[in-house]
């Protein structure tokens, strides 16, 4: 069975704006340089790619650039 | 009348008032253009501002000038008036270090897109200015990560200017240039702006043409300028704005600078939250903030309590700005040459850009688009947010930029969500902590720009702090 959902780009941010607060992240301040700088940016990125899964979203949700022909 | 009999407040008067003398003939373009360059070449050094001199072709391009007067041919406000670009703009056949010791040698044969129009436009190019190595690519932590040294904060040589746009703000602030312009991906205008006490404006994306550039992140960079006043910002803006088939990210639209269309202050709704301007900020910069408030309340504007849409904005614009570097500077990740950053935080998060998730981009992308909604739909209940330019003055030169502790609430994150939607802003300095400057922001939905530089010079007009100088 195919299910159409049909919703439009403000629906999207509302649920968006709904749920992301819970996945913000605060930075929190450092004084010192880390010992191991490329794996704390690689953590960087890791704590990135978590925020960013716990974002839901629609399938229709596309990304904000487009390929034109 | 000569340079000499004009006095040293020259270095300090905007581009209408350096215009308005050339044109009543106090003084010639030669002499304004020998001026500055020479200033710009004896105390640029000071503050690290300055990253190639251009002494030569500067005063060859203002005898041109001075003949287009004598003939007639006026080429409007920015005609015989001096500036300086940031070294991330390609001058054909000039040293363009984007910052960066592995840059170090590097010349094009093509002028970027913005000094054509500024030259079309009689401006004159005194020099190019330092700048954060790869405009902070890969996130600086201090702010020695330059070719050139940190950048010096003319108000206070402890303090920092402010990046990446460094040199530019340090330009304007020092007198050294009556205008530059500056780039910005995230808080590179805004920042330096609000530090050295002078008006930056970052327009809305897509409105200049970056060709010429040095590209950090296709779908957040922008060209703008620093200059002393909300207007001037206004006046540039119109010459370097504009369609550009070179690059792929221009909007296609022109901007004309209107304030004798400008509304009603008593008509704009500005959004805020009083948060940003108490508990937010350094306590000693709230009494200042406030009597910004106060200031920009008396303009006429209503003032309404407002909440920015939340959403992850660090994790968002880091992934995608992390992504977008990677790509661009793979070739030079990969030759090793990476290393010879000045910064040990920027070299491993280059290194570490290249292994961000494709997936990770795409949802952030996707959520950017969520971000544009929600944007639009906040600036249907008001025309413009207004916060401050940063939460305080110019940090310590030797500080990392990570110590400051982190916040929350308020208009937390209007730097990355206004560079990820796009959203023009101007920062204008609002008064002084410790005699440093802070400044405030206001931001607009796209293509706004009018309203915001109507903003800024209602603002000027019921204040004088833009007219102060170190």
């Amino acid at each position: 069975m195919k299910i159409a959902i049909k919703i439009t780009r403000r629906k999207l941010a509302a649920v968006l704006v709904s749920g992301s607060a819970l996945a913000r992240t605060s930075a929190q301040a450092q004084t010192a340089a880390p010992a191991d700088p490329l794996q704390a940016a690689k953590d960087r990125i890791k704590a990135n790619s978590d925020a960013l899964a716990k974002e839901q979203l629609p399938m229709a949700a596309e990304p904000a650039f487009q390929f034109k022909a | 009348m000569s340079m000499a009999e004009l006095g040293p407040e020259i270095f300090f008067a905007t581009v209408a008032e350096l215009g308005a003398k050339i044109a009543a003939k106090e003084v010639s373009v030669e002499e304004l253009v020998r001026a500055f360059a020479n200033r710009l070449q004896q105390l640029g050094p000071r503050y690290n501002a300055l990253a190639l001199p251009l002494p030569e072709a500067a005063i060859r391009k203002a005898k041109d000038v001075d003949k287009d007067i004598k003939r007639g041919r006026l080429r409007g406000p920015l005609q015989g008036i001096p500036y300086g670009v940031k070294d991330l703009l390609s001058v054909a056949g000039r040293i363009t270090t984007w910052g960066a010791k592995p840059y170090a040698g590097q010349v094009f044969d093509y002028n970027a897109t913005v000094i054509d129009k500024l030259d079309s436009a009689g401006a004159v190019l005194t020099g190019k200015l330092s700048m954060v190595e790869l405009a902070g690519g890969g996130g600086y932590r201090l702010p020695s990560a330059s070719l050139f040294g940190p950048g010096l904060n003319p108000w206070d040589l402890t303090r920092w200017s402010g990046g990446s746009s460094s040199g530019s703000a340090t330009a304007v602030a020092a007198g050294l240039a009556p205008f530059a312009l500056g780039s910005e991906t995230s808080g590179s205008i805004l920042t330096p702006a609000s530090y050295c006490g002078v008006t930056g404006l970052r327009p809305t994306y897509g409105l200049v043409s970056r060709h010429g550039a040095m590209a950090l992140s296709w779908t957040l960079d922008k060209i703008g300028p620093f200059a002393r006043t909300a207007d001037d910002c206004g006046a540039i803006l119109q010459v370097i704005a504009g369609k550009d088939s070179k690059d792929p990210g221009s909007a296609g639209k022109s901007f004309y600078y209107t304030p004798q269309y400008a509304r009603p202050m008593k008509d704009l709704k500005i959004g805020y939250a009083p948060i940003d301007f108490t508990d937010r900020a350094d306590a000693a910069a709230r009494p200042a903030f406030a009597a910004a408030l106060a200031a920009l309340k008396e303009t006429g504007v209503q003032l309404i309590e407002t909440k920015l849409p939340q959403f992850p904005y660090g994790p968002i614009l880091s992934t995608i700005l992390s992504s977008e570097q990677g790509s661009i500077f793979e070739p030079l990740i990969a030759s090793g040459k990476v290393d010879q950053l000045a910064d040990p935080a920027q070299i491993a998060g280059l290194k570490a850009s290249l292994e961000v998730a494709a997936k990770d981009y795409l949802k952030a992308m996707r959520i950017r688009r969520a971000i544009q909604d929600a944007y639009a739909t906040l600036f249907a209940e008001v025309d413009v947010l207004v916060t401050t330019g940063r939460s305080g003055p110019a940090t310590p030169i030797n500080q990392p930029l990570d110590a400051a502790p982190a916040t929350t609430g308020g208009f937390n994150g209007i730097i990355q969500a206004g560079n990820l939607a796009g959203l023009p802003a101007l920062a204008f300095p609002c008064g002084f902590v410790e005699k440093l400057p802070v400044a405030l922001q206001v931001v607009g939905p796209p293509w706004s720009e009018n309203v915001l530089l109507a903003i800024g010079k209602a603002f000027q007009a019921g204040t004088d702090w833009h007219k102060r100088h170190p």
